[in-house]
């Protein structure tokens, strides 16, 4: 089998943090990770696809919010807190808005909220999580939410 | 420029994910089974937030034992590593008063002077005898002796610059000396792979730093043209002054700095340039002179010029070599000359020794021969791991060279498996290098004779078809001399090419 090498080259952003997200691949393993998430809840529950795809999209949203968009700062002490007020995604690409790959992570949610309310026959109540989900979701990732804490929420250290 | 399968990066990310996923858990758990106890400050603040040290307590402590193993003898080319065991999964680790003697793939030493030397030794229990281990002073008060003096010029003449100072610490040399050279308004563009102490120099220096591209001096001169044209943050004044800083030896990669292409564009900008030689003074180039001399640089070119004598001399501390007016400044401006420790006498004779071995000034070639020895074995050790088909970085001639491993799983198998078979490597991961790019790094030295490095071959060969990480085909023998041939060729093409980007 012919091994498939990409090359890489190392990006300059200093931010260790987010770095991480301009190599290769990255968004083929998420895709991945969703794709067996829901087999996976296919084979313990035994739902039907269109309630597993509903359940995905949910967990989906609530990890993806919780440390996208909630958590700050960095998980090492090296660079001493500089970005302790800004959440992941404030960081992502050093706060360049509309990069490739903010374009995608904007893109994944919306894909697998039309997959979910279509595999569901857009019935209720399912459509109403689906559709909530995918509204928070957008809205945090638009250019003109960075920085901005609503009502104060999340603005403590 | 790495190359890797695709199937590996989507593993790697894959098994960091996993890794990332468990620690989240265990820390939720740890919330949730501490909610009730009574979190009593008494009105002081936490020390570290939960969420800054979750890197160290959840990944870095799992494999803490392929970490800071201490060591019971000099650090030569065979070494005795301490036994260590753990009662709570590698929490906490206990010393045994057993040790395994190793094959030393891992100290910095280049030269071999890391042992007992016969010209060196002698001289230093001499020194250590009549000036003994501390000056107990500062440079300025009491704590510059003669062999202080004639250690500084003899750096210089080493070097090929008009003056040196010296400084205790390596780390230091870089953190303290570049908050003298530029503050507010200044520019400083580093390379994207620098080490902790450049960035930490320049974070204290309060000048604006810029990035670029690992080793790419095209890249360097689009950087400098968009500073220069833009000035400085929100005044658009012109910048007070620009250094360019650049390593010689970049110890995670093992590759050469593209210096004279990078001297041409910070001439042509007059930016002025700062080298690190930490790991290329004293072991490349023909008469050990650094990466200067291998390159067929004029160290007039390079304005500041560092390095440290830990690496190839065996002892420790760092310098700065540049011009009389420079080096005078920084002898009435740094911290780390006017209020730090001077350097312990023992150590300063230790330097001056092995820079005679190396001039071949003690009246013996044991210099040119160290020198001719550290080519060969890092050539041969090179081009037989690039055979069994690893992934090796690094130019040719340098005498470090990093295996990729690039799963998190792998940096833990490798190093507990290789010391096993008394083999010890060093293992680096996140965050030293890039996330995906973990990666075990072999120092050659000097002091290893061919039957060492044979049997650390056929451990890291055996170990790495365990582990899985021969990512590229191995080479049957009648193909490796024409491909040896070709790499060598294409290696000076690439050199010479370089030149044309920017046009010199």
């Amino acid at each position: 089998m012919a091994k498939l090498y990409v090359e890489a080259v190392p990006p300059a952003d200093m931010n260790k943090n987010t770095e991480w997200f301009m190599y290769p691949g990255v968004w083929t393993t998420y895709i991945l990770i969703l794709f067996f998430s829901w087999l996976l809840v296919l084979s313990v529950l035994g739902c039907s696809p269109g309630m597993a795809w509903t359940i995905v999209n949910l967990f989906h949203f609530a990890i993806t919010y919780h440390f996208f968009h909630w958590k700050k700062g960095t998980p090492f002490a090296d660079d001493q807190g500089m970005y302790n007020t800004l959440t992941w995604w404030e960081q992502m690409d050093n706060g360049k808005q509309l990069t490739r790959n903010r374009k995608f992570l904007v893109v994944v949610p919306v894909v697998l909220y039309l997959i979910a309310s279509h595999t569901t026959d857009y019935q209720h109540p399912m459509l109403f999580l689906n559709t909530l989900a995918v509204m928070v979701l957008v809205v945090a990732k638009l250019p003109n939410m960075h920085k901005v804490r609503i009502f104060g929420i999340n603005a403590g250290n | 420029m790495v190359r890797l399968p695709y199937t590996t990066a989507l593993t790697t990310l894959f098994s960091y994910g996993l890794l990332f996923a468990f620690g989240q858990l265990r820390d939720l758990f740890r919330k949730l089974l501490d909610w009730f106890r009574s979190k009593d400050l008494k009105g002081y603040a936490p020390i570290c937030l939960g969420l800054e040290d979750f890197y160290v307590r959840r990944l870095y402590l799992r494999i803490q034992d392929c970490f800071g193993r201490p060591i019971a003898s000099a650090p030569d080319a065979w070494i005795d590593v301490v036994e260590r065991y753990s009662n709570d999964n590698n929490k906490t680790l206990h010393r045994t008063s057993n040790s395994t003697k190793c094959l030393n793939l891992g100290s910095y030493n280049y030269l071999g002077f890391a042992a007992a030397d016969e010209y060196c030794t002698p001289r230093v229990i001499e020194s250590l005898k009549k000036y003994s281990p501390s000056t107990c002073s500062v440079r300025v008060d009491g704590g510059t002796t003669q062999l202080h003096a004639e250690l500084e010029e003899l750096v210089a003449r080493f070097v090929g610059k008009p003056a040196a100072v010296l400084f205790g610490m390596g780390y230091v040399t870089n953190s303290a000396i570049i908050p003298c050279l530029i503050g507010k308004g200044g520019l400083l563009i580093s390379d994207s792979l620098n080490h902790n102490s450049i960035v930490n120099g320049a974070r204290g220096s309060g000048a604006t730093v810029r990035v670029f591209q690992h080793n790419s001096p095209s890249h360097l001169e689009e950087v400098l043209r968009e500073q220069i044209a833009e000035g400085q943050p929100r005044t658009h004044r012109p910048w007070k002054k620009i250094i360019v800083i650049v390593e010689g030896i970049y110890s995670m990669e093992g590759e050469l700095c593209k210096l004279p292409e990078i001297i041409a564009v910070c001439k042509k900008y007059k930016a002025y340039t700062y080298l690190d030689e930490a790991h290329s003074i004293g072991a490349i180039g023909k008469s050990g002179r650094g990466v200067c001399e291998l390159l067929g640089v004029d160290p007039a070119d390079v304005d500041i010029m560092m390095g440290t004598f830990t690496k190839s001399f065996g002892s420790c501390g760092g310098y700065i070599a540049a011009s009389k007016e420079i080096i005078q400044y920084l002898k009435y401006t740094c911290p780390a000359h006017l209020y730090a420790t001077s350097m312990s006498p023992p150590a300063v004779q230790q330097v001056i020794s092995a820079i005679k071995v190396i001039l071949g000034e003690d009246g013996s070639n044991r210099g040119a021969q160290k020198l001719a020895r550290i080519r060969e074995n890092s050539n041969f050790f090179r081009s037989e791991l690039q055979k069994m088909g690893f992934e090796v970085l690094g130019d040719n001639d340098s005498p470090v060279m990093p295996i990729m491993l690039y799963n998190p799983a792998k940096i833990p198998a490798f190093s507990r498996e290789c010391l096993r078979q008394n083999v010890a490597v060093v293992t680096v991961a996140f965050p030293a290098t890039p996330l995906l790019l973990a990666r075990a790094r072999i120092c050659i030295s000097a002091a290893h004779t061919r039957e060492d490095m044979i049997k650390g071959l056929e451990v890291i060969s055996k170990v790495g078809d365990l582990v899985g990480i021969k990512y590229f085909p191995t080479e049957p023998p009648k193909l490796a001399k024409e491909a040896h041939k070709k790499r060598e060729s294409s290696i000076v093409a690439e050199r010479f090419c370089g030149c044309d980007i920017i046009g010199v």
